[in-house]
């Protein structure tokens, strides 16, 4: 069976769950509206003092902000924020725990202890903290979220990565590569790799959630991606302080980052259960940190 | 057992002192550098000679650290650069509030995650239990943040039952008005907890119910209430130790986030004021602070699981 004839089927098994179902639908409503946001005539920074903390109406569905812009638009380029923080912050982790993992799994030894000890180091502290901390010295920027929310990701790549690496090292296929005389580099990446993506797909997803998550907290603390660029913890930093004037204010921007981090979630489940079925899954040494 | 602790302890110090020299390096990576962090931007070059001086900057970096680690261990962690007044007073004073609040919230995790998992566990894969299992879903799902807003908007806002922003009161000053201000911030972090005792707390006794034992209990006619109690949940509870210390980390996070979302004057706040400030010995002393507490606490449960595993080997 070819490659794309075995994504298919694994497609196929993954929507027979409902769980799974509602959130890729969720998931492509959210992206869609993140990346065409241009060409839903909704503008995210125009002001109107006037029609400020409105109560949603047909002008403007999720209501008015205190400056009188509209919360849904914000909320949509919110999303763009936060979907292009998260793929950015996945990409950082996956870059620099997947090649960590590989090494230390695949040679072992001094590199592995030495790799592994250093990983170790990122995760003496909890990630919320080690981004905080990160940002401190930065400076308060989107490049500095972005960094600070991918840095924290590393741990998780690398752990998955090795324990994949050491289930695949000893295997036959590996071991003829070694035999007619495949560098250690091509055999990590073009041998062991491909047959590792499985877990490590599943890591994407809930690193994404994660993320998402991260963002939107540092967001809330005043220490993430600096106003006025649109971003659901902004919004919900700044709706705390008229819970009783315009509850919807945080209420509603909350709900899609809330429905967003439960549809990576759900999703997350299904795979790990997919993969569970096909015993494909050596150790999924799923780490949440949560703030 | 007081060798298996000396060597956890062994293994932990270079991580401890690698994080440390992560913290004390913080300063040294601010655009200006320490220099700028104390006399400000727009000093003389005689004030920058001055404090170069006074603080020992002139000196070999490794020389400066092994310094700043000195005067960490017997508790000096300098002075905030805002308020003058030392890092250790600032933080102590924050200390007992977030410690306060910690307890509260393991309290209703316990409350609400103990029984979901028992009852989860004892009729498994029953409607009962996909609901107990979304619930729990839910509770580590939702954003800390935005629960805790929900929970101000219907107790505070709506009902007029609870304050919106929670002050500090130790439990033996007032033990009523402690409750009523520490009630939304310990829900919110314990409806949390609760969802990760509850899933983990139920893998472990779906496991342990199908054992030979519980068998044996009740072909002897144990009554299921014994059965439970007495056998299955303290084995189950075992590996649930390990979980409690996998679990710590995200409960500071929470608490940092729950902290500024109700206001709650904790240690949590005070790292964010001190970010938000630019008062870096007050940052550096939060993180370290936090860092040895998160440390200790992992070691704890450690060595708690091998005190109450017995087939732990700590030879």
């Amino acid at each position: 069976m070819n490659r794309m004839m075995r994504a298919s089927a694994m497609t196929r098994r993954l929507l027979t769950r409902k769980g799974a179902l509602f959130s890729l639908i969720f998931l492509a409503a959210i992206t869609g509206a993140a990346a065409f946001a241009d060409l839903l005539s909704l503008d995210p920074l125009s002001q109107d003092l006037v029609n400020a903390l409105e109560k949603p109406s047909a002008a403007h569905w999720f209501g008015t902000d205190e400056l009188g812009r509209d919360i849904m638009a914000r909320a949509v380029y919110g999303a763009r924020t936060s979907l292009l923080t998260a793929a950015g912050a996945v990409g950082i982790a996956a870059m620099v725990g997947i090649p960590i993992g590989l090494v230390a799994g695949f040679f072992g030894g001094w590199r592995d202890a030495v790799l592994m000890r250093a990983v170790d180091v990122l995760l003496a502290l909890p990630g919320i903290l080690f981004a905080m901390a990160m940002i401190a010295v930065l400076g308060r920027s989107q490049t500095a979220a972005l960094i600070a929310v991918g840095v924290t990701g590393i741990p998780s790549f690398a752990r998955v990565t090795r324990a994949q690496v050491l289930a695949l090292r000893k295997r036959d296929f590996v071991t003829a590569v070694e035999a007619f005389g495949g560098t250690s580099t091509y055999n990590m990446f073009r041998t062991i790799l491909p047959n590792a993506w499985s877990p490590i797909l599943v890591q994407v997803v809930v690193l994404a959630s994660v993320a998402i998550l991260l963002e939107a907290a540092l967001a809330f603390l005043g220490v993430g991606i600096p106003p006025p660029t649109p971003s659901w913890g902004e919004m919900l930093r700044t709706g705390k302080s008229f819970l009783y004037e315009a509850p919807y204010y945080a209420v509603l921007p909350g709900l899609v980052l809330t429905l967003t981090i439960l549809s990576f979630d759900s999703l997350g489940r299904s795979l790990t259960w997919l993969l569970e079925d096909r015993h494909e899954l050596v150790e999924l040494n799923v780490e949440r940190a949560k703030p | 057992m007081i060798g298996y602790v000396l060597r956890r302890i062994t293994q932990l110090l270079p991580v401890l002192l690698i994080a440390s020299l992560g913290i004390w390096a913080m300063i040294y990576a601010v655009p200006g550098g320490p220099i700028g962090v104390i006399v400000g931007e727009n000093a003389t070059q005689e004030q920058i000679d001055a404090a170069t001086r006074q603080f020992g900057l002139d000196r070999p970096v490794l020389v400066q650290y092994g310094a700043w680690l000195k005067n960490a261990l017997v508790g000096d962690l300098g002075v905030s650069i805002h308020s003058r007044e030392p890092v250790l007073d600032l933080i102590a004073q924050r200390l007992p509030a977030t410690i306060q609040l910690a307890i509260a919230s393991t309290l209703v995790a316990l409350l609400l995650g103990i029984p979901i998992a028992i009852t989860s566990a004892l009729f498994p894969d029953s409607w009962l239990d996909r609901a107990l299992s979304g619930w729990s879903a839910l509770a580590l799902g939702v954003p800390t943040f935005w629960l805790g807003i929900l929970l101000i908007l219907l107790f505070a806002v709506e009902l007029r039952w609870l304050p919106s922003a929670s002050g500090y009161v130790p439990f033996w000053e007032s033990p009523i008005q402690m409750m009523r201000n520490i009630a939304l911030p310990a829900l919110t972090l314990g409806v949390y907890v609760s969802g990760i005792l509850a899933r983990f707390l139920r893998a472990s006794l779906v496991g342990e119910l199908q054992a030979d034992y519980v068998r044996t209990a009740r072909s002897k006619g144990l009554r299921e209430r014994d059965i439970i109690g007495r056998h299955v949940l303290r084995n189950a509870l075992l590996p649930f130790v390990t979980i409690v210390g996998l679990m710590m980390a995200n409960f500071i996070g929470g608490t940092v986030v729950t902290e500024a979302v109700f206001t709650y004057p904790g240690l949590g706040r005070l790292l964010i004021t001190a970010i938000s400030t630019r008062d870096y010995p007050l940052i550096q002393g939060c993180i370290l602070v936090i860092l040895v507490i998160y440390v200790a606490i992992n070691m704890t449960v450690d060595v708690l699981y091998a005190y109450i595993d017995p087939r732990i080997e700590y030879a």
